[in-house]
């Protein structure tokens, strides 16, 4: 059966040759030019809405960092509730985390150590090894690997929270009983997080320090006891490393606590956990690499 | 609770609701609440009923007019005071409103606990005097999931009155939960109005709040033409 007879015939459809009125209208209507000034207009208005939208969340969690730090100084904005969250979320991030991050530094100082060894050895300067420790280690991956490990183990889970709290409206319950979700939720959760940040590091830097003497010491290199090792790091570390280093813990948990916050309380209706999920990760890793190359420019 | 008696309790005076921020038809809202009175609602949509408890707690953006409680214009305040205000507010609702994250009995206080400097001992013994009275062996300590649909009522009712609150906003509860939470519905409305609490009762059917008559003091209907009053036959 053909076309026509499907549709009812050639009689019932309008011929081919019988032109469209309106399609030749437009077909024949001149192109109608733009003025270059309103070409430029558009132009920068579309440059502009790809700025303000790809800097949004930026600007977000400048605005949402300030107000953390502001409220956080505010004795009323620590009530019974605040206290609560903050406390709780610091448990499992510090609790559950304290093996995940020693480990990692085990094997970071395990990793590390063994190229050291193997290329200053090359060079007859295997004594830099604590030098080399706390400038590579310490200093750099540290950081970064411990924001993973916070991005990954508790960033993701509050993102993942609060965002389906967002979208199943149980934020908007909490704000109509006077519950504000930002001193609730954001406040306490990204402190913990700069607690959390602050601590695992540590542990993190002293297990790879601590690994790092041992992989020396089996492999000879280093014949000194662990204090003189220790004595070493610590001479090897300038005014400014005991202050960037602890900072460098600091803003990375606070980051990564922001970030996975506010990427949960900015979801719309629109988001489930295939686009939250993506995005509470690219942003938080994002994050944390911007925190570490700024403490790492040479200003 | 200090009873207030400054004047209406909750005010509707031409508010004029954004229709884009809450679904309600945006024609002026007029009405009155005083302390003690109890309201009925009548809203065939629940998304409605909701969004207009969200009205009358200064959540929907108004085009104009003003929603006052308590003397105070909802527009008028700063952030701290809309949260202080709203704490006073006990809250029945329809949309999602426990946390996975947190454990049922410390979702029951959690409001308390927020807005007010009661002993967490005296927020317990009223958490399981009112989870007995609305038919609860206790408190629930395990996750708001766990719970079946007629106990998470019972909880959400227990919530809402936990506190002694100025103003209820209640969306039903009764239609679809177990009959046996009626007489301690009713007897906690009546409790709370003998405190001075303002009600406002919010129903899909009439056939709920027809043997508690001789207590309502006005009934509405939320239509497409706004509030509209309703007779009382």
């Amino acid at each position: 059966m053909s076309v026509s007879q499907q549709t009812g015939g050639p009689n019932t459809t309008p011929s081919d040759d019988e032109p469209d009125l309106i399609l030749q209208t437009d077909a024949h209507k001149p192109a109608k030019r733009i003025p270059v000034h309103e070409w430029i207009r558009r132009k920068l208005a579309w440059i502009g809405r790809l700025v303000r939208r790809q800097a949004r969340f930026f600007l977000v969690v400048l605005g949402a960092g300030w107000g953390v730090i502001f409220e956080s100084f505010r004795s009323h904005a620590w009530r019974r509730t605040v206290r609560y969250e903050f406390v709780t979320t610091m448990n499992n991030i510090i609790g559950g985390g304290v093996s995940a991050s020693l480990f990692a530094g085990m094997l970071t100082g395990v990793a590390a150590v063994s190229q050291v060894i193997y290329w200053l050895g090359l060079t007859g300067l295997a004594k830099m090894t604590g030098s080399i420790l706390v400038n590579v280690v310490i200093r750099e991956i540290a950081p970064i690997l411990v924001g993973i490990l916070l991005l990954g183990r508790n960033g993701m889970l509050s993102a993942t929270e609060l965002g389906l709290l967002t979208i199943g409206g149980q934020v908007r319950s909490m704000q109509s009983v006077g519950m504000d979700p930002f001193l609730m939720l954001v406040l306490p959760r990204t402190l913990a997080f700069t607690v959390a940040g602050f601590t695992l590091g540590i542990l993190f830097s002293m297990s790879s320090l601590i690994t790092g003497y041992v992989m020396s010491r089996i492999s000879g290199v280093i014949t000194n006891p662990i204090w003189t090792f220790l004595d070493d790091v610590a001479a090897a570390m300038s005014v400014t490393d005991y202050a960037v280093i602890p900072l460098k813990f600091i803003m990375v948990g606070f980051v990564v606590g922001l970030g996975g916050c506010l990427t949960g309380l900015t979801a719309t209706n629109e988001d489930s956990l295939r686009t939250l999920l993506p995005r509470g990760f690219s942003r938080g890793m994002l994050i944390v690499m911007m925190v570490s190359v700024l403490f790492s420019l040479d200003l | 609770m200090e009873t207030y008696s400054a004047g209406p309790l909750l005010e509707l005076n031409k508010a004029v609701p954004s229709f884009e921020d809450s679904g309600l038809p945006p024609v002026p809202f007029n009405m009155k609440l005083m302390p003690g009175e109890c309201m009925i609602v009548e809203a065939r949509d629940p998304s409605r009923a909701t969004m207009f408890a969200d009205l009358c707690s200064g959540m929907v953006e108004l085009e104009s007019g003003q929603v006052s409680f308590m003397g105070l214009d909802w527009a008028n305040l700063q952030d701290r005071e809309l949260n202080a205000l709203r704490g006073r507010i006990g809250r029945i609702t329809r949309r999602a409103s426990w946390a996975e994250f947190m454990p049922t009995h410390l979702g029951i206080i959690l409001q308390q606990l927020h807005h007010t400097t009661r002993t967490l001992d005296d927020l317990v013994a009223e958490a399981v005097r009112r989870s007995e009275s609305f038919g609860l062996p206790g408190v629930p300590t395990v996750s708001p999931s766990l719970l079946s649909d007629t106990d998470l009522t019972r909880v959400s009712c227990v919530r809402a009155f936990m506190g002694q609150p100025h103003l209820l906003l209640l969306e039903d509860p009764l239609e679809g939960g177990p009959p046996e939470l009626y007489t301690s519905f009713l007897s906690s409305i009546t409790e709370a109005r003998d405190r001075g609490a303002g009600v406002i009762w919010l129903v899909r059917s009439n056939a709920v709040w027809q043997s508690y008559r001789q207590g309502i003091t006005s009934t509405w209907r939320l239509a497409d033409d706004g509030l509209v009053a309703v007779r009382m036959a």
